[in-house]
């Protein structure tokens, strides 16, 4: 049987014959983003201890979750809230899907991760069309609008329990759960069960009538309840007596059952009681105290240093107290229903109350002692191979050179970066102090200092953290490898080749030294190495060898945790393309990254951007001059002292062009400055910068200096020594343009990109000479490569020798539709982004695209498409960019109306 | 900002060590915690407390400076 499907069974228990067969759900954990193995006690449903009173009157209310979407079951720490709701989920007969919540589910990637874990455990799965998000921080809309949608589809509707709701305290989630709900219609009944009160809009469902509430007055125990919960635990009480003690512990449940105990201890169980009302110490205080104490010595011992641990088994009990009889300890006091909690598995918990006083306690009793706690549970846990507990636990101690230690002997350093945990992890490790000093704790300071790009300072530490390695460390194979990743990151920023294929190289060899298991728990850690090894290989021009790195980046085993670098790669290889002269290859290849990141809930644009910028550089080729504006201004500013110099050359290259098509030649050579320090000169950023300021010197009547800048510029960058061939042609050097194109040398076949302007200088080069024949046939050519990917900019860059060229009927009838108007054939000249009549390709439009567009049709705003179609507004927005560049238009209207004309709608 | 908070019942000396940011006087059947208070994060945690330990809060008020 699965883990799972066993927690289930012993979760419902054998108490119940009533409840049906327990459904063996196979144990995938296809939505655990931790791997947590303390994950399983969270969708366990709470036992009910021996001593548990069921009130009829409390069941009878709460059946009517089963009519209203929402319910509340609201009181004060104790008041009985999860056993009474636990106790009827556990007789009904349709799913109930329980999750107990925790304070790292504030991040919406986490919470709803585990809400469709706890589905799938609970047997009522989402489809596998519903996502499970890897990025802690947010989830996307479309995740929530799918699982709704599919929710509400069901026939037999699910009902969710969050237990513990209170802990969480972001509006955030609330309003993702509100949205869920709402739109699962009667699919989802959702069962809150919480000290306080969620910040839903209750009055809402309250006057719908859709709102279920069991609240803290109705909660209290009856005098009547009072006698017949004390006879559980074997105590006679008079009615009157009892009401007594419901005053004097407003019905409190955990008030009364500690008073049970109490007086079960003492040798008057009556008079003791009556000494209780009298007292006037806080309730749970006194009873606490009084319990504590009936109990021996070991026992206490033990109840106030596990005070300290969320969740314990016998043998981390043991740890603690240096002792070996928790096992012994633990179950007695289970079965005296006093303190503890059973979560199966031989896993316990303190009653949250009883651990909130036992701390205050612990603090009283053995001062000083719990950060030795924290620490002694941290090393347990870590030869568990419990590696979160593990960390948190260390922090705690402020153990940090441990902390730190546990995360680099796991292979975990990856996971600073990219995955659902990121986020968690840094926070963790922020307030480490200097007095960490070994050579993990600088590994981890340096990740931090790279990933705010403070390079100099990060190199600083990795060096300490090397010189350190080589002294010491028994097994220093993992932070060594630890040590390769980051520096590959540092050359990434550096702009140093050298020191990635160094890097890369080592991590090569220290592979072959770490057992399998641990490198297959990590598939980040290769994925990250290798997107940083395909950067700085761009930078530096070597195109191939950096097409090999982030390919396989690319290829990293799917996932939460490799999501970002993989999405990072693919961007790259898109600049690639785009620098090799394939625009609508790089195009395609951003595209196809953008769902992925969607489902994967990265936020957009997620990355370092350079997708977008390669959309934007491909729209300013295409003559899209508005999309790329759009393009280029939805890419946010980095942040000030970011320092990534691909993304810093794909900026200033986009930027550029834009500005130069534009007619802003000075701030185009201004922007075409990428502003970062690297180690070597990236020769194809360089060459674009020579481009810049030599069109600027064209621009200006200066064909000289024009041509002296793009001394530097070689056939080893293909696209840039076309562009560069069309700017000497254009200052009347014909034959060092044509020399020029003879140098360009490509891996493979050259990209349109490349043969289109290159077969225009060579056309203008004939032309001057005289030859028109020759030039037609190259003209054509250049049209036939560049109609496919629409590729204007080349054409209007050419100057005013091809007018004529273009005016005759064949070369007409290539341009037509897409490059000139079409029709009337002897028409004035118009500019190419005005309506142009049917397109020479067949316009082929996705289902999806044609939902949009259908919806367009119909006067429906981006955000109502989306919300109509369940998919989110930047979903909607590349349909839409991917529609308006098949229809060759720019707005909606005209989308619109072309697709009528073409009978697409 | 200063605030107090009353809670029903003697607090005892180690419950009290529970809120060790504040001061706290016992008086007739109550307990009155009193003391700084850094922010709205800390007045909602201080109520948090309570809580989780079963004090019944019977007022809770900011002092005048």
């Amino acid at each position: 049987m699965s883990a799972v499907a066993e927690i289930y069974e012993s979760a419902r228990g054998p108490t119940d014959p009533a409840v049906p067969a327990v459904p063996v759900v196979p144990a995938v954990p296809f939505a655990d983003p931790r791997g947590d193995p303390f994950l399983r006690t969270r969708f366990a449903l709470p036992a009910r201890p021996a001593t548990f009173l069921r009130r009829q009157r409390l069941v009878d209310h709460l059946d009517q979750a089963r009519e209203t979407p929402l319910t509340l079951v609201n009181g004060a720490a104790g008041a009985g809230k999860t056993l009474l709701t636990a106790d009827w989920a556990a007789g009904q007969r349709q799913p109930v899907a329980w999750l107990t919540v925790e304070v790292g589910d504030r991040r919406p990637g986490v919470f709803w991760a585990y809400v469709l874990q706890a589905l799938h455990a609970w047997g009522a799965p989402a489809s596998e069309a519903v996502e499970p998000p890897s990025d802690a921080t947010g989830v996307d809309q479309r995740l929530l609008a799918t699982l709704a949608a599919e929710l509400n589809d069901r026939d037999q509707p699910v009902i969710l329990v969050l237990d513990e709701y209170d802990r969480l305290t972001t509006t955030e989630v609330t309003e993702q759960l509100e949205f869920v709900l709402h739109h699962a219609g009667r699919g989802l009944h959702l069962v809150l069960v919480t000290r306080t009160e969620p910040l839903l809009p209750l009055h809402r469902y309250r006057a719908a009538g859709e709102l279920t509430e069991v609240r803290a007055a109705e909660l209290a125990f009856t005098s009547e309840e009072a006698v017949a919960l004390l006879e559980l635990h074997g105590l006679s009480l008079p009615l009157h007596a009892a009401g007594a003690l419901v005053d004097r512990t407003r019905g409190w449940a955990a008030g009364l059952r500690l008073s049970a105990l109490a007086a079960r201890e003492s040798a008057d169980p009556e008079l003791y009681l009556k000494e209780f009302e009298a007292d006037r110490t806080t309730v749970a205080d006194f009873l606490l105290a009084e319990v504590l104490k009936g109990q021996p010595e070991e026992t206490q011992d033990l109840l106030l240093r596990v005070s300290v641990l969320e969740r314990f088994c016998p043998e981390l009990a043991n740890a603690l107290t240096l002792r070996t009889d928790a096992e012994v300890v633990l179950a007695r006091l289970h079965r005296a229903n006093a303190f503890v909690e059973h979560l199966g598995h031989s896993w316990y918990q303190l009653h949250p109350l009883f651990g909130e006083i036992l701390r205050a306690h612990l603090r009283e009793r053995l001062p000083g002692l719990e950060p030795e706690l924290h620490r002694r549970a941290a090393h347990w846990l870590r030869r568990c191979e419990f590696l979160p507990e593990t960390l948190a636990h260390g922090a705690a101690a402020s153990d940090w050179d441990f902390a730190a230690g546990a995360l680099v002997d796991d292979l975990a350093i990856g996971q600073l970066f990219t995955g659902l945990r990121s986020g968690d992890l840094t926070e963790l490790f922020s307030p480490m102090g200097p007095e960490a000093r070994s050579p993990a704790a600088d590994l981890v300071r340096a990740a931090g200092d790279l990933s705010r790009y403070d390079l100099d300072r990060g190199l600083a530490r990795l060096r300490s953290a090397e010189e350190h390695l080589a002294d010491d460390a028994p097994e220093p194979a993992a932070a060594k490898l630890s040590l390769a990743l980051l520096e590959a990151l540092a050359a990434r920023l550096a702009g140093c080749p050298e020191l990635a294929e160094r890097a890369a190289e080592k991590a090569d060899e220290l592979r072959q030294e770490l057992p399998a298991h641990l490198l297959d728990r990590h598939p980040e850690l290769n994925a990250l190495l290798l997107t940083h090894l395909g950067s700085a290989r761009l930078w530096a021009g070597h195109f191939e060898d950096a097409r090999a790195a982030l390919t396989a980046a690319a290829g990293s085993p799917g996932g939460a945790s490799t999501a970002l670098p993989r999405e990072d790669s693919l961007e790259h290889l898109a600049l690639l393309d785009y620098l090799n002269g394939w625009p609508g290859r790089a195009e395609r290849r951003v595209l196809a990254t953008v769902p992925e990141a969607e489902r994967a809930g990265l936020p957009r644009p997620s990355g370092s951007g350079i997708g977008q910028l390669v959309l934007a550089a491909v729209a300013v080729d295409r003559h899209e001059l508005g999309r790329a504006q759009a393009l280029l201004d939805e890419t946010a500013q980095p942040p000030p002292g970011t320092r990534d110099p691909v993304m810093a050359a794909g900026r200033a290259l986009a930027t550029a062009r834009l500005l130069l098509v534009r007619g802003k030649a000075r701030a185009a050579v201004e922007a075409a400055d990428p502003a970062v320090a690297a180690a070597v000169v990236s020769p194809w950023a360089a060459g674009y910068e020579a481009l810049f300021a030599s069109a600027a010197h064209l621009a200006e009547g200066r064909p000289d200096e024009a041509a002296e800048v793009l001394q530097g510029v070689t056939g080893d960058q293909p696209v840039c020594a076309v562009e560069a061939a069309a700017i000497q042609v254009a200052a009347g050097r014909a034959s060092a343009a044509i020399g020029l194109l003879d140098s360009i040398r490509t891996a493979g076949r050259p990209g349109p990109a490349v043969t289109v302007r290159a077969a225009l200088v060579r056309a203008q080069a004939a032309q001057c000479a005289g030859d028109t024949d020759t030039a037609r046939k190259l003209v054509t050519q250049a049209l036939l490569d560049a109609r496919q990917e629409r590729l204007r900019r080349p054409f209007l860059d050419a100057g005013a020798w091809i007018r004529p060229l273009l005016a005759t009927p064949a070369l007409h009838e290539l341009a037509a539709g897409w490059l000139t108007p079409g029709l009337p054939r002897h028409g004035g000249q118009s500019g190419p982004e005005s309506p142009s009549p049917p397109p020479l390709v067949e316009v082929e439009l996705s289902g999806r695209e044609r939902d949009v567009l259908e919806r367009l049709a119909r006067m429906m705003s981006t955000e109502e498409v989306a919300a109509d179609l369940y998919v989110s507004v930047n979903t909607v927005k590349t349909h839409l960019k991917s529609v308006y560049r098949k229809l060759a238009v720019n707005r909606r209207g005209d989308a619109v109306r072309r697709a009528r004309d073409l009978h697409l709608l | 900002m200063r605030y107090e908070i009353r809670v029903e019942g003697h607090l005892s000396e180690t419950l009290a060590k529970a809120f060790p940011e504040l001061g706290h006087v016992v008086m007739s059947g109550q307990t009155v915690l009193f003391g700084p208070v850094v922010d709205e994060a800390h007045l909602y945690g201080l109520l948090a407390r309570c809580q989780s330990l079963g004090l019944h809060v019977l007022e809770m008020r900011q002092l005048p400076e």
